[in-house]
């Protein structure tokens, strides 16, 4: 009771100070009938104008920009697809790889070897026989 | 009719309605403000804001103006009375011995007759100084103004049940204050 009674005094003591604090008749009319307010309100709208101008530009621009990002995605992505065809189009076959590579690895780079070496040609043994008589040959001669 | 010139672009029409209103956004700042200064800035910052939001008001009767204009001066109050708050002169605000004797005897010699009582305004301002922006103003629309809940929930753009916890705090931190003196 005595607490709520207290509250209640504070209450009215609040009123009070928050009324007491306002600004008196005479200090608002003389403010609100200040010659300056007007000069002073049209000076701020004119700067305010302006800022709105330079910082409309650089929005405009940037609302482009942004309608723009579909469009460049598109074109990013289209360009991406006409590379990787172009790329396989150009791609030489893969090799197909004889039994005597698996057998016998990859033979190392020659005329005769690469003749030799065919698929259809003679087996690494004929070539070995073709060799030997061939420089057999030539050290009878 | 004069909204409408204002918002094409009519000069005259936009100097006639601050003068036919400018009496009203003055009357609404000096709930908050005390100083010639400030209510001055507040019918500048009002009315400049109220000419670039001119295409946003839909009203058509001259109360309802009244009102949408009262609602930007709150807004303008409230937002110089949390620039005020982040003014390092603030500190200045603090009560002395002498202060602190003399507005307890003010509030206690007003007693029970406290609507005809007045304490001393730069007194009133320190302790009111102590209160959040939020706290400071949704007491003086409610308990100087008189608004209701719901008028000020519409003012600030706040929901009922803001303002009505934002209240009851404000109220609680001002008895807090106030006790001291009590």
């Amino acid at each position: 009771m005595a607490n709520r009674q207290t509250d209640e005094q504070l209450d009215r003591a609040g009123r009070l100070v928050l009324r007491s604090a306002t600004g008196s008749e005479a200090e608002t009319e003389a403010a609100a009938t200040s010659p300056f307010v007007f000069t002073r309100m049209r000076a701020a709208i004119a700067e305010e104008e302006r800022r709105r101008n330079e910082t409309g530009g650089w929005l405009s621009m940037f609302l482009v920009a942004r309608r723009a990002v579909p469009a460049m995605a598109l074109v990013a992505v289209l360009a991406a697809i006409l590379t990787v065809w172009s790329a396989q189009l150009s791609a030489p076959s893969a090799p197909v790889q004889s039994d005597e590579e698996a057998l016998f690895g990859t033979p190392a780079a020659g005329v005769e070897q690469t003749v030799l070496a065919s698929r259809n040609g003679p087996s690494k043994d004929e070539v070995f026989n073709i060799v030997v008589d061939r420089n057999y040959g030539e050290g009878a001669k | 009719m004069l909204v409408a010139g204002a918002n094409a672009g009519d000069d005259l029409a936009f100097e006639e309605l601050f003068n036919r209103y400018r009496r009203h956004v003055a009357y609404t700042a000096s709930r908050f403000f005390a100083r010639r200064e400030q209510i001055e800035e507040i019918i500048q910052d009002t009315f400049t804001k109220a000419y670039f939001a001119l295409d946003s008001y839909h009203g058509t009767h001259e109360k309802s103006f009244k009102a949408w204009l009262t609602q930007i001066a709150v807004n303008s109050s409230y937002d110089q009375l949390r620039r005020a708050r982040r003014r390092p002169e603030q500190a200045l605000s603090d009560l002395n011995d002498t202060e602190s004797h003399e507005i307890a005897l003010q509030l206690r010699s007003a007693g029970r007759d406290i609507e005809s009582a007045l304490v001393s305004r730069d007194l009133a301002v320190k302790l009111l100084a102590r209160l959040s922006a939020e706290d400071r103003l949704v007491l003086t629309l409610l308990d100087v103004e008189g608004f209701s809940v719901a008028e000020i929930a519409e003012m600030t753009s706040w929901s009922v049940s803001k303002v009505k916890v934002r209240a009851h705090r404000a109220r609680a931190h001002l008895r807090r204050v106030l006790r001291r003196y009590l």
